[in-house]
């Protein structure tokens, strides 16, 4: 499935990126208020974009402003509509040529005690021929790689210098609640122009991000995303290899020459988040790099995107996996290729054997739903230059030995007998609507017959862009309480090992996978459908396909509120979201 | 004109959960299985379950999903009943039966045969000599993958701009 570009046209509810309905203003002043399940009225008239956000020249035509998969027509019961919301995108009022070109990331290595300067600000950035105005961190997209041993802490000085309320969310560490970036529950968000100083501390080895909290389905996908590596004291943790490189996975949505822009009082996008169409690796469409014939490069994978699911691999070259979110896995494997759901990292080494030029590609089945198949997709990510030069040293021999951990085995086995418990708590993914237009009701309703666990594209983008947080709300629902999202009351004691069982209902609406992600602590896979995970590995967010049921084992050691919510930002702004109060 | 008028159509009113009617099986893993009149006690389902898998989801590089195939088969004869065979062999076809894979061999209870990797695929068991490589004996089982249903919207109703 290829896509095509159609008609040129376009088209805040902050707190957790979440308040549903409600402006970025009142919630920068109001922080969580909303947040207790209320639904909007969806019974008013259309909001109007609060004034200094509302973009010229990006009015709709009331033609399809988004691109449709090549061969797809609009339906036709969608022709003329447009999303239910105001429009947004950065840098309202702001002259473009004022603004200092995106620059790479680059790595900054910070000791124990170190502070950093980290500030978020508009950016013009270059993407294939277009340039756009977005927002970087320290001007930088991806930003900073700030690299800092085990055990560190530092402090970062947070400045917003963007045109949104924004905070900084460390993905992945177990760091104290009130550093977590979450506004309305371990902060007040930033408003444009504030600071905030947050204290980070490293407690576990490995690769994680940072990113805002407020409104990740524009502020994360414009640009405010950027890697944590935490180096191990001990320099035997991974296995010898020549190089070591982050890769970072985005996609946007690019029509022709322009960004489709953002809903404004809500996302859009809400039923399968936004798939871009522009495949970026560390923010660049045609990622390149350069090897020596048998160099063992290890990469540290993130996915960044709001909802795309990526198939990664480098053209037939070995792949060994090492690691995940929070640890290593128990052993090490090959695999043919790495599945990176949004939020989640992996690493994963990689040889390179031949010369030659060997392709980063993300490989999928897409489904075409209008012509009911499965379709092959493959987007070229990138290039790796494989020169006829051997590399030295040669760590072959070490490349081909797949490790055991016993470190990690040991550590995993004081869990081990919670394992086969009942659950504490069983959640169940779905989905509620109200008022989206008939024609995707009827599609939805007629098209049941089968859900692919795990969509790899967006099929039907006219359907998806009209729906927003007006009018679908996620649901994590308790079975037990029959409470959900942020009224579910989830307490647990400090120290306590939770089971959490997490079944994703093939019946709902909209069935669609979710990266479940919680906040501060570290959790185990235990099972999927009832078959026990085999080789065992911490991480902080994993994907629940459709129709399955997942158990995770949490080890809650963390004290704090901690957010535990889907990492589509689409779904999370659409109120899939709640809080494990650990006491 | 109606087009316009059912375009810009919108249903009001507060969000509702709404279940889906039910799918050929209970969700994406699951196939029922149809017997034959050679075997009309036998009864059977097989459930579909990620391959094992570092990431949770298995799939090959090129993107398709590996599953391990569980049967619950009951009511199988003993296969000799039906001629001159000494099993029951799962396979799984390319929906245009070009393509045939042999899984592993299936007995009343439960079994756990091999791994698939079609989008689309016919679930068959036949009774076989022992080992058989290739399918060639008679048909007692049979189901599609639940991907086999996804529809075709082509001549739909909802893509020709007619108001269901």
């Amino acid at each position: 499935m290829r896509w095509s570009l159609g008609p040129r046209g376009a088209a805040i509810a902050v707190g957790i990126a979440l308040v549903m309905g409600t402006p970025i203003a009142a919630v920068a002043q109001g922080g969580m208020a909303g947040m207790s399940g209320a639904k909007p009225d969806t019974t008013k008239p259309r909001a109007a974009a609060p004034a200094g956000h509302v973009h010229d020249g990006m009015a709709m035509d009331m033609g399809m402003p988004i691109p449709m998969p090549a061969g797809m027509p609009m339906m036709p019961g969608l022709v003329g509509l447009t999303p239910d919301v105001g429009e947004f995108l950065p840098g309202k009022g702001v002259d473009p040529r004022t603004l200092p070109m995106a620059r790479p990331s680059q790595t900054i290595r910070l000791k124990n005690g170190d502070t950093l300067d980290l500030s978020a600000t508009l950016v013009r950035r270059t993407v294939g021929r277009n340039t756009f105005t977005m927002y970087g961190y320290n001007g930088q997209v991806p930003g900073p790689l700030i690299r800092v041993t085990q055990s560190a802490t530092i402090t970062v000085r947070f400045h917003n210098r963007i045109d949104l309320p924004s905070t900084v969310h460390w993905h992945g560490l177990r760091l104290d609640n009130r550093f977590d970036g979450v506004p309305g529950l371990t902060q007040d968000s930033v408003k444009p122009g504030g600071d905030f100083t947050y204290t980070v501390h490293f407690p576990d080895a490995g690769v994680y991000w940072y990113h805002p909290h407020v409104r990740e389905d524009i502020e994360q996908a414009m640009g405010l995303f950027g890697n944590v590596l935490v180096d191990p004291p001990d320099r035997s943790y991974y296995s010898p290899v020549n190089r070591e490189q982050t890769l970072v996975f985005d996609d946007l949505l690019v029509n022709a020459d322009t960004l489709i822009p953002f809903g404004w009082d809500a996302p859009d996008f809400v039923l399968m988040g936004r798939v871009g169409n522009v495949l970026t690796v560390n923010g660049e469409p045609h990622y390149a790099m350069t090897a020596a014939k048998g160099e063992v490069v290890r990469f540290y994978l993130t996915n960044v995107s709001s909802s795309r699911t990526y198939n990664i691999s480098f053209g037939g070259a070995p792949i060994k996996v090492v690691a995940g979110d929070v640890s290593k896995f128990e052993r090490e494997e090959r695999v043919p290729s790495v599945v990176l759901a949004p939020a989640e990292r992996y690493v994963v080494e990689v040889r390179f054997e031949r010369p030659g030029r060997v392709a980063i590609v993300n490989a999928v089945q897409a489904i075409n739903h209008f012509a009911g198949e499965f379709e092959p997709e493959v987007d070229t990510l990138g290039t790796v230059t494989v020169t006829g030069s051997a590399a030295t040293p040669d760590y072959a021999g070490q490349f081909a030995t797949l490790r055991s951990n016993a470190d990690v085995a040991t550590d995993i086995a004081r869990y081990r007998r919670y394992f086969d418990r009942e659950p504490d708590r069983t959640l169940r993914l779905t989905v509620a609507t109200s008022a989206l237009p008939l024609a995707t009701v009827q599609f939805m309703n007629v098209d049941t017959a089968y859900f692919a666990p795990v969509e790899w594209m967006d099929g039907m983008p006219d359907m998806n862009w009209l729906s927003t947080g007006k009018q679908v709300r996620w649901i994590l629902h308790d079975e037990a309480s029959g409470k959900e999202n942020m009224d579910i009351d989830w307490r647990v004691a400090r120290g306590s090992v939770v089971k959490l069982r997490i079944f994703n209902d093939p019946k709902s609406f909209h069935p669609m996978q979710h990266p479940i992600h919680l906040h501060g602590q570290r959790m185990l896979v235990v099972s999927r459908d009832g078959v026990r995970t085999k080789n065992l590995v911490w991480k902080d967010t994993a994907i629940i396909p459709v129709g399955s049921t997942v158990d995770l084992l949490i080890d809650a050691s963390n004290p704090g509120d901690w957010m535990l919510h889907c990492h589509i930002a689409e779904h999370l702004g659409a109120g899939m979201m709640t809080v494990m109060r650990v006491r | 004109m109606i087009r316009a008028a059912f375009g810009c159509a919108l249903l009001a009113g507060a969000f509702l959960v709404t279940t889906r009617p039910d799918a050929p099986g209970s969700g994406p893993f699951d196939i029922p299985l149809f017997n034959t009149a050679k075997v009309p006690d036998a009864r059977g389902a097989a459930r579909l379950v990620y391959a094992a898998s570092p990431f949770g989801v298995a799939v090959t590089a090129d993107g398709h999903a590996r599953y391990d195939v569980l049967i619950d088969a009951s009511g199988l004869p003993t296969p000799s009943s039906l001629g001159e065979y000494d099993a029951y062999v799962a396979w799984a076809a390319s929906t245009d039966l070009s393509q045939w894979e042999r899984l592993g061999e299936v007995t009343n209870g439960q079994s756990i045969v091999g791994q698939v990797d079609m989008n689309k695929f016919l679930l068959v068991i036949t009774a076989e000599p022992k080992g058989a490589a290739t399918h060639a004996g008679p048909t007692v089982l049979h189901g599609t993958s639940p991907s086999s249903w996804l529809q075709n919207f082509l001549t739909h109703p909802l893509f020709r701009g007619v108001p269901p």
